[in-house]
């Protein structure tokens, strides 16, 4: 009897990524699909801008004169482009991983996942890229054609400042996919993670500062926020856009950005190691 | 033999539709409390969304004395009435929703119409949404509480009042996405008209006057959320003037709801099974 010795199978460095960059194209395919439902969208992202334009211009007139023209550091024409940066970055980095792994995890069709030899998170962060990419051109744009000329929006004060901000949504598209995967392991002990899902769109529209800036609130609030990840979100980008974080204090931010980025990817590895050692798959 | 008609009066016809009705929610109640835990965090989501609704409310005022003229407390009022009638319309309304996928696509609706109770009723009534009751709960709190900082003197007459009024802005949202919810029997909506719609109710929360006057035309006659309770609440918190209009949003309640009934039955006639 002759004894078989397989070599070990190995897939080069460029092939891996090769394999990974595939998904951004699937996703940006996948999502041209669904088009249509991002015309409402525009309309609903301009429905935000404008009811917060709105109540902003209330507050702003409402502030009585020994007050001064500024409210948390920012006048009202300040204001209103935080609000539409904001929601325009939101538009752009936006994802449901969260509750397309949970879908996964109740339905069982992670089996199908499990088998492949491709890591489940590397690839739902490529297809994050993918769908950004998607977005970007479909939704953030024609968001930015309605948006910048009905609330007449200014660029930041220094025309460097569009690449930092761009650089920094970018980040915080990955910061924002490697939270919303690590929420999605949560599926693998709780099943069905809807209220949870809830409670983080709820919390993150307060502490990412997409609502109202973080320099409306009391100085324990805003300590709080510079300790956690979520500035990242929108705060980090849209100040950077306003001019507020000059020179190291940019960098500072930036390298922030990023090194909570890396530090969720890696808790997310933790999170699904953790569920890979017991899962059990539901379903057939 | 003859066979005696089958005959119902308009009374009884009433009280077996109300008993079915009640039945179907009994049935949904022991369905649901068979997952506790998804109760339990819906709950706590909830109150949670508007905890932090309300914190939002304390950190623009803590800028400001008052909003264009209206107080905290008055704006923390508004609040809590809108409350209400959403927590009455979310209670029955999650099968507005998802209508087009569950009972048009997947042919629910055949089910439906086979029996002898109003289609509509057996619709909204196969599902509740139970964090509806958090929120009846949770507006009554906030209402009460703004109302005692206000000094407002409340007599029997205006808990009358509130007992019109509530429902009937009830009836204004239920309007509104009953009309949407129509559209699906001409179109399939791939586009989503429900959520644009619905995230203008969170503006609906503020003072009318904050906005422009297109803005303002627009929310009392077109998209008629300026009813369900900024109008409505200023029968507590407004001028003289004010409560006069909020005296209309019932009014408004019949018409919107009238055209809603009209539109959902031209759809019920239109509709073709999806068929087997």
């Amino acid at each position: 009897m002759t004894e078989l010795v397989l070599t070990p199978w190995r897939r080069d460095r460029a092939a891996t990524l090769r394999l990974y960059v595939g998904f951004v194209r699937l996703a940006f395919l996948k999502f041209l699909a669904y088009r249509l439902r991002y015309y409402t969208g525009v309309v609903s992202y301009t429905v935000f801008v404008a009811g917060n334009a709105y109540l902003y211009r209330a507050l702003y007139a409402s502030r009585p004169e020994a007050a001064g023209a500024e409210i948390g550091g920012l006048t009202l024409a300040e204001m209103i482009t935080y609000i539409a940066v904001a929601w325009i970055g939101r538009s752009f980095t936006f994802n449901n991983i969260d509750r397309m792994l949970a879908m996964q995890v109740q339905q069982g069709e992670i089996a199908m996942q499990l088998i492949k030899p491709l890591h489940p998170q590397t690839v739902m962060l490529f297809e994050a890229v993918g769908e950004a990419a998607f977005r970007l051109l479909l939704f953030t744009l024609p968001i930015m054609v309605v948006v910048v000329p009905l609330f007449d929006i200014h660029g930041p004060p220094d025309p460097a400042l569009y690449g930092w901000t761009l650089l920094s949504f970018a980040m915080a598209l990955v910061l924002g996919s490697q939270l919303n995967f690590v929420v999605g392991c949560l599926a693998f002990d709780l099943k069905n993670i809807n209220g949870v899902i809830r409670a983080k769109h709820i919390s993150l529209d307060f502490l990412s500062g997409v609502l109202i800036p973080f320099t409306f609130f009391p100085g324990w609030f805003q300590t709080l926020v510079a300790w956690l990840p979520f500035q990242g979100l929108s705060y980090v980008p849209v100040t950077i856009y306003l001019g507020k974080r000059t020179g190291g204090d940019l960098w500072l931010a930036l390298a922030l950005q990023a090194l909570w980025a890396v530090a969720l990817f890696l808790f997310g590895r933790l999170m699904w190691n953790r569920a890979m050692r017991r899962v059990t798959l539901q379903g057939g | 033999m003859q066979l005696a008609e089958y005959r119902t009066s308009r009374w009884q016809d009433l009280r077996r539709q109300t008993g079915i009705v009640l039945a179907y929610f009994a049935q949904f109640l022991k369905m649901r409390l068979a997952y506790r835990v998804d109760f339990l965090v819906d709950l706590g989501a909830n109150l949670f969304a508007i905890g932090v609704q309300l914190a939002t409310l304390g950190v623009l005022f803590s800028k400001v004395p008052a909003l264009k003229g209206w107080s905290f407390e008055s704006v923390l009022f508004i609040y809590g009435f809108s409350l209400l009638p959403l927590g009455l319309f979310n209670l029955i309304s999650i099968n507005l929703y998802r209508f087009a996928e569950r009972y048009i696509a997947e042919g629910n609706l055949d089910r439906v119409l086979l029996r002898p109770v109003n289609p509509l009723a057996q619709v909204l009534c196969e599902s509740f949404n139970m964090s509806g009751l958090n929120e009846l709960l949770l507006g009554t709190g906030v209402m009460i509480y703004a109302a005692n900082q206000l000094e407002l003197a409340v007599g029997p007459l205006d808990i009358l009042v509130l007992l019109v009024l509530v429902p009937s802005a009830a009836v204004i949202y239920a309007s509104v996405f009953l009309m949407v919810t129509a559209v699906s029997f001409w179109h399939e909506d791939r586009m989503g008209l429900a959520p644009p719609i619905y995230n203008v109710i969170r503006f609906a929360r503020y003072p009318l006057t904050i906005y422009g006057k297109g803005v303002q035309i627009f929310l009392m006659f077109v998209l008629p959320f300026a009813w369900v309770a900024y109008m409505p609440a200023t029968w507590f918190v407004g001028d003289a003037e004010q409560t006069r209009w909020a005296l209309l949003t019932p009014l408004v309640a019949v018409l919107f709801g009238g055209l809603a009934m009209m539109v959902w039955r031209a759809g019920l006639r239109r509709y073709e099974s999806t068929g087997n």
